[in-house]
Parts: structure tokens; C-alpha cells; sequence
């Protein structure tokens, strides 16, 4: 668990919800092709190239353009970088959640925690 | 989507691609056939060859899927989990079969069918273990557990009427799991779907 006065920063390039969405998949997975991403998170073509594209240039994503059954097929992988990425979001999210409940019920001793877009930590 | 359906989104994907079932099915029923030597099944040459051609259809249907949900490559622990699973089933039905009624000495000889009673626990213990039991898991296996249980099994071999009643639960429940699929990722030509330059 992050010390108590660790800085909570929230990474722009991830947290927005469409490739939040693509990295928490693929999270779960080894790997996942275009049309199963489109699928599971409903965003169109065109919206999911580009966010592939942003994630690769981030080196979070590594997308591998292969034929299958002479269809062109791109599969989409984490890479080591990009799962540390995502599980590190979803500790800042649920740090956030922990201390809004906190702050709700009246809890004492709040801190003054910076959130919001910041650059990420290793750069992405 | 909140955080937990996009985690189990995969594995629920690669559990719940029902029309597998339907080919599935008809393996049990030519099993059957072949048994009772039904029709020109008695032959092995049409028999081997109605095989194959179940097996080609398996593929036509796993690529359906391919190409209108996509492919998806499980995590390491989703995989062993499901061979895991796979591997205890199987001597569930084997062992639970031949117990329950076969010429072995040591069989209870019960008036059970025990091929689909074994085959309905069997798929209860996979299903819960992979995707989670779904309604439709519960009403269709455990119909199926019934049937076999019910002591009305004396007489004859029930060893192909049970193979019968598996393919029926296994086709019964796989367009039911097609369709809780097509509930939650849409039908099969609902989205402009189709692979793009994405990373280019």
C-alpha cells in the first residue's frame, strides 16, 4: 500500500475513459484483437485507432498486424510498462475513492492531496 | 462498463461462444447412433466421415466468432484455470458413470441413467469454475441431473438415451449462452466492425 503522503496523481493519457476502458481488458488478457476491443468497449473504428495508436507511442500497448485466414487482423498486447501502468491507475482510483469516503463521513486529519492531469511519472 | 465486467469480459467471451455447442451436440447424438448401429452410422466409414464433417463445422463456427466478436488470448492463470477444470470433470464423468450403474464389481448398480446424471454434475462443476453459473446453466443441468437421477433407468442399457439427453442439454444451453453473448456484446453484424491501421 502508497505511504499515506504519497502524491496522488492521476496519468491523463490513461485515465481517459475510452483507453482506460482498452488497458483494463487488457489487463486480463495476454492479448485481444481490434474487433474484440471494439467490441467489449463499443467505441467506434476510427476512436479506437487513435487510441491504440496514442498507447502504442506511450510504449503501453504493442500492436502486432498479422493475416489470419487472409484477413488483416491487428492483436493488441500490454506491455510490461503498460500493466504497470494500468494497475498503478487503478491504485490511484481506488486511493481516491478511500479518501472521498473518508472525507463524506467526516473522518479528520485531510490532507491536501493534488489530483487531476498531471504527466505521468515515467513519462507516457 | 465498470471496472469488474471489462476484467471478465474475456473469459465470459471465451465460455459463452455457445454455437460451439451446437456441433458439441451432435457428437453426442452420433456417438448414439453409432452405438446402436442406427441408419448407415453402423458404418465406420460414414460414421468417421459425419464426424469430420462435425468437426469442420466446429471450426465454420469458432470462426464465425473470430470474425464477428474477435479473438482474445486468455491469461496464463484464466488457462490453467480451465484445464484445471477441464481435467477434473472428466474422471467425474467417467468414475461417476461407471459407479453409479456399469458391470464393474464395485458399481452401486442404481436404477440411474449415470451417463447424463455424471455429465450435468460434471458441466455444473466447469461452468462454476470458469464463467460462473448462469440461470440457464442451473435449470438446463440440473434438469438434466434429474432426468438421470430419476430411478426409472432399470431394465436396458440407458447408456444412448443418456448421450441423447447430453446433446439435447449441451445444444439447449449453448444457444442459451450464444444469446446471453449477443446481450452483451450485440449481434453479430450489429457494430462497423473491421480491423484499421490502428499504430500505424
Amino acid at each position: 500500500m502508497p505511504a499515506p503522503d504519497d502524491e496522488l496523481v492521476l496519468d491523463r493519457l490513461i485515465h481517459e475513459p475510452g483507453r482506460l476502458a482498452v488497458l483494463t481488458l487488457l489487463s486480463s488478457v495476454e492479448s485481444a484483437d481490434f474487433v474484440f476491443l471494439q467490441r467489449t468497449t463499443g467505441l467506434t473504428r476510427g476512436n479506437l485507432s487513435s487510441h491504440l495508436s496514442r498507447l502504442e507511442a506511450a510504449g503501453l500497448v504493442a500492436i502486432e498486424k498479422r493475416f489470419v485466414h487472409r484477413r488483416a487482423n491487428t492483436n493488441v498486447a500490454l506491455t510490461p510498462r503498460g500493466r504497470e501502468g494500468i494497475a498503478h491507475h487503478w491504485d490511484q482510483l481506488e486511493r481516491l475513492r478511500a479518501l472521498a469516503e473518508r472525507a463524506t463521513a467526516g473522518a479528520s486529519g485531510r490532507k491536501a492531496t493534488r489530483v487531476g492531469p498531471a504527466p505521468s511519472p515515467r513519462g507516457a | 462498463m465498470d471496472r469488474a465486467s471489462l476484467e471478465s469480459a474475456a473469459v465470459e467471451y471465451s465460455h459463452l461462444r455457445g454455437l460451439l455447442g451446437v456441433p458439441l451436440s451432435l457428437v453426442f447424438v452420433l456417438a448414439a447412433a453409432g452405438n446402436t448401429r442406427w441408419g448407415p452410422f453402423g458404418n465406420t466409414i460414414v460414421f468417421l466421415a459425419a464426424l469430420v464433417s462435425i468437426g469442420a463445422g466446429w471450426l465454420l463456427v469458432s470462426r464465425f466468432y473470430d470474425r464477428h466478436y474477435g479473438r482474445v488470448t486468455l491469461s496464463r492463470r484464466q488457462q490453467t484455470r480451465a484445464v484445471v477444470a477441464t481435467a477434473a470433470v472428466v474422471p467425474i464423468v467417467f468414475v461417476g458413470s461407471l459407479l453409479a450403474r456399469s458391470e464393474a464389481g464395485w458399481s452401486l448398480d442404481l436404477p440411474v441413467n449415470p451417463i447424463p446424471a455424471a455429465f450435468a454434475v460434471a458441466m455444473l462443476i466447469f461452468h462454476a469454475v470458469t464463467v460462473g453459473l448462469r440461470t440457464h446453466h442451473v435449470v438446463v443441468l440440473g434438469a438434466l441431473l434429474g432426468a438421470g437421477l430419476l430411478p426409472v433407468w432399470d431394465g436396458g442399457d440407458p447408456g444412448n438415451a443418456g448421450l441423447v439427453m447430453c446433446g439435447a442439454a449441451v445444444l439447449l444451453t449453448g444457444v442459451l449462452d450464444h444469446r446471453l453473448l449477443v446481450r452483451g456484446l450485440g449481434p453479430a453484424r450489429g457494430l462497423d466492425l473491421g480491423d484499421t491501421g490502428a499504430g500505424a
